[in-house]
């Protein structure tokens, strides 16, 4: 303890070059930080969606296919299921063809919510299953077009009604959240039965089924038994958590790792030979001083580990700084993906780093000081 | 004349002086280095990106859509298709009829071979005439699909890349086997693209709107003919617009997303590796204080100092830029990436060697301020008398 002021001292020899190998070393650290942050953020929020919420789609897709309704009956007399719902997701645009609205249609059976991601009042959740033509919509919604309960709304869509018209209205019955990863604010959840009875073609079918499972330890086992269920018949099914779903989602982002990899690389190189050099240079300067400090006492080690020191406290302070950016900087990136947050881990792995950059940084001048000659040092001088 | 002799005389003097200092000049070369190397490579997605989105592009195609909307949310009805038929401008094809394109496009998911990645594609249902439409797509193996029969085209790249493309490969949607007929090259795209026959396709999913029309003009410049007249006939809520600008706005997300991502990181990594040239070249002037005060004290004149001193740094950056531009270009130029499905080769342009320059020239200028106005101010009396 009675080194700190000497490492003080140290560290202040040279006030505008610790100052400017500190910044230098912050920047570093909040690009690491802001990179490495949104790369295991993404990572972590998928792995943070439902494991125990299946969706049931055909072997051929999300979008392309459909399920026939007959086969959530087989569905729900599996072992371990408990709510199977039908969905038909479409789009719709309200008044401008730019402003587009997210269709969910969806079946308010007993206990539906059970298989999916909503959190919806009982008022509004009674409303909704009495109401044929009645839609929950979301905040955002509300907001930005001044929805209110009682509305009626026309949207022009992509689904045709038995008349041919592609114009659908509905009855603005109340609001919904959804806690899902990366759920989008721009829908509305309407009735199934209608939309299923008024559409022209495709009756009897839906786009996927949602399934809530009676023990989430289940839900692998569950996934299984629904797809050989329907294996080589002509449904071919794929169930999938929402999980699994989010996690494919991360990958189609795809082969960003190895660039963000490279820029790591890249930072902690440069820093690792600036810090250095600006280690050596400094070391040179002080060659006498460390010589009087052997003279006085100080052993090899001693010295060895100041110099170490120094740049321990230099670097970790700066990391810390540069950490603290990234995390201010964070919700900046995070407009782009609600919900996300900086992983613990990666502070730590930066704060790691730090130490990584100012041992091997501090090693080669430490070693020199520590093998100075004190005659050979002074005389020199 | 004076200043510029003493300058450049001063500056000589400084680089030849380069070697002496070796640890400070490597870290302005280094630092540098990886700033315009981690900038250039950033940039070279965007450049790859936009190389792959405009290899297609021709200046003789026109898109006709729904006003305000992009291609695959679009929606053109037939009536409306009908009467661009009989649109000015419009180039003729062999049989006489003009040459215009019907489309419709159905998002369809594939997986990636070995991994089994869900990557989504596009179906587009195409009328008759995309054979004269678009002269670069050759089949390379089968047939093309034939009008009212569920078959279907794949390009090359949805083969290399996915499951279940191979010929008489069946796929099925909405319920209905669809074949796979033929595979195609277009161009030099790395998209994965299917066709199948437009009236097909829309049978199959219930719409009775286009996506968008697709025409090719008997000129470049016939342009102005067919939009003035789209915009003239009542019946047509279309805008007419060239391809590439059509082709700009589908990606304009995607491209905003690079560039921003790009000079994000790159400004961060150039705002580092300006600290460090500044360290670098205090150290340089430190240790040549001496030499310095003497120069004053022989004549030569701040000014002259302190501009060969930026010169200097600026001079440093030079070999760095050039560095990092190569490495850049070893490691990254052709690598293939699919960020959000979208395949392309990251591209090292030589203009973007020429930006990963005069990036490294503006940090040596900002990195040199401070460092010359040192080296301009060494009061000569002290510093001689300095041991």
């Amino acid at each position: 303890m009675r080194f700190l002021p000497l490492i003080w001292v140290g560290i202040w020899r040279k006030p505008g070059r610790t100052v400017l190998i500190f910044l230098q070393v912050s920047v570093a650290f909040a690009l690491f930080g802001v990179l490495q942050g949104l790369k295991s953020g993404v990572e972590q929020l998928a792995a943070e969606a439902r494991a125990d919420l299946l969706i049931v789609h055909t072997r051929n897709g999300f979008w392309s296919d459909s399920l026939a309704l007959g086969m959530l009956e087989q569905i729900k007399s599996l072992p371990g299921v408990k709510v199977v719902d039908p969905v038909e997701l479409f789009w719709g645009t309200y008044q401008k063809p730019t402003e587009r609205v997210g269709i969910v249609a969806v079946r308010p059976d007993e206990d539906w919510t059970s298989a999916f991601t909503f959190t919806i009042a009982p008022e509004y959740l009674d409303a909704f299953a009495k109401t044929r033509t009645g839609a929950l919509m979301t905040a955002e919604l509300a907001a930005k077009y001044g929805w209110k309960i009682g509305d009626h709304i026309p949207l022009v869509t992509s689904l045709a009604q038995q008349n041919g018209s592609m114009d659908w209205a509905f009855d603005v019955v109340g609001t919904f959240t959804d806690s899902d990863v990366g759920a989008q604010g721009n829908r509305i959840l309407v009735n199934f039965t209608y939309v299923n009875e008024a559409r022209q073609t495709g009756n009897g079918t839906a786009q996927h089924f949602n399934v809530a499972v009676t023990n989430p330890k289940l839900a692998v086992t569950v996934a299984d038994a629904i797809d050989r269920r329907f294996a080589n018949s002509a449904n071919e099914t794929k169930t999938e958590s929402l999980r699994e779903m989010a996690q494919s989602n991360v990958q189609r982002i795809g082969d960003l790792d190895f660039l963000i990899r490279a820029i790591v690389g890249a930072v902690l190189v440069a820093l690792l030979f600036a810090t250095a050099s600006m280690m050596i240079q400094s070391m040179r300067e002080r060659t006498p001083e460390l010589a009087v400090m052997k003279t006085v006492g100080f052993t090899d080690r001693g010295v060895f580990l100041l110099i170490l020191a120094e740049a321990l406290v230099v670097c970790i302070a700066a990391a810390v700084l540069g950490l603290a950016l990234a995390l201010l900087a964070f919700p900046f990136a995070s407009k782009f993906v609600p919900r996300l947050s900086m992983p613990p881990i990666v502070v730590v792995v930066g704060l790691g780093a730090a130490v990584l950059v100012a041992l091997i940084s501090a090693a080669v001048p430490a070693l020199l000081a520590a093998r100075l000659k004190v005659a050979s040092a002074l005389a020199n001088r | 004349m004076n200043f510029i002799r003493q300058f450049s005389g001063l500056l000589r003097v400084n680089l030849a002086g380069a070697t002496q200092r070796l640890g400070s000049v490597l870290t302005i070369i280094i630092g540098v280095t990886c700033a315009v190397g981690v900038l250039v490579s950033m940039l070279a997605m965007e450049a790859g990106a936009r190389r792959e989105e405009m290899g297609g592009v021709r200046a003789d195609r026109v898109i006709l859509r729904s006003l305000g909307t992009r291609s695959i949310d679009g929606s053109v009805p037939r009536e409306e298709a009908t009467t661009i038929l009989d649109l000015p401008g419009i180039k003729k094809g062999s049989n006489g009829e003009p040459i215009v394109v019907f489309q419709t496009m159905v998002p369809m998911e594939g997986r990636r071979r070995l991994t089994g990645i869900r990557i989504f594609f596009a179906l587009a249902g195409v009328s008759q005439k995309v054979a004269e439409y678009a002269p670069e797509l050759h089949l390379t193996a089968g047939r093309m699909f034939q009008r009212g029969l569920h078959e279907l085209v794949a390009s090359n790249p949805c083969v290399r890349q996915f499951e279940e493309f191979e010929i008489g490969a069946r796929r099925s949607i909405r319920g209905v086997d669809w074949t796979i007929v033929g595979h195609f090259d277009q161009g030099e795209s790395q998209q994965c693209v299917v066709y199948a026959d437009v009236d097909t396709l829309m049978t199959t999913f219930n719409r009775n709107t286009y996506s968008q029309v697709c025409v090719m003009l008997q000129s470049p410049a016939a342009f102005d003919v067919l939009r003035n007249a789209v915009n003239a006939n009542p019946t047509l809520h279309l805008e007419a617009v060239r391809e590439r600008e059509a082709v700009e706005d589908g990606f304009k997300q995607l491209n905003a997303l690079f560039t921003f991502v790009g000079y994000f990181v790159g400004t961060i990594m150039a705002i580092g590796a300006t600290l460090g040239a500044v360290n670098a070249l205090y150290a340089i002037v430190d240790s040549r204080r001496r030499e310095l005060a003497t120069l004053r004290a022989i004549g030569f004149g701040p000014a002259a100092i302190m501009a060969s001193v930026l010169c200097e740094s600026m001079f440093l950056t030079v070999p760095g830029a050039l560095l990092g531009g190569a490495l850049a270009w070893i490691f990254f130029n052709g690598l293939a990436a699919s960020p959000f499905g979208y395949s392309f080769q990251l591209a090292v342009t030589p203009s973007l060697a020429v930006t990963g320059i005069v990036w490294a020239l503006a940090m040596g200028l900002l990195g040199g301020f401070l460092p010359a106005l040192r080296a301009a101010r060494v009061p000569v009396t002290t510093a001689l008398r300095a041991t």
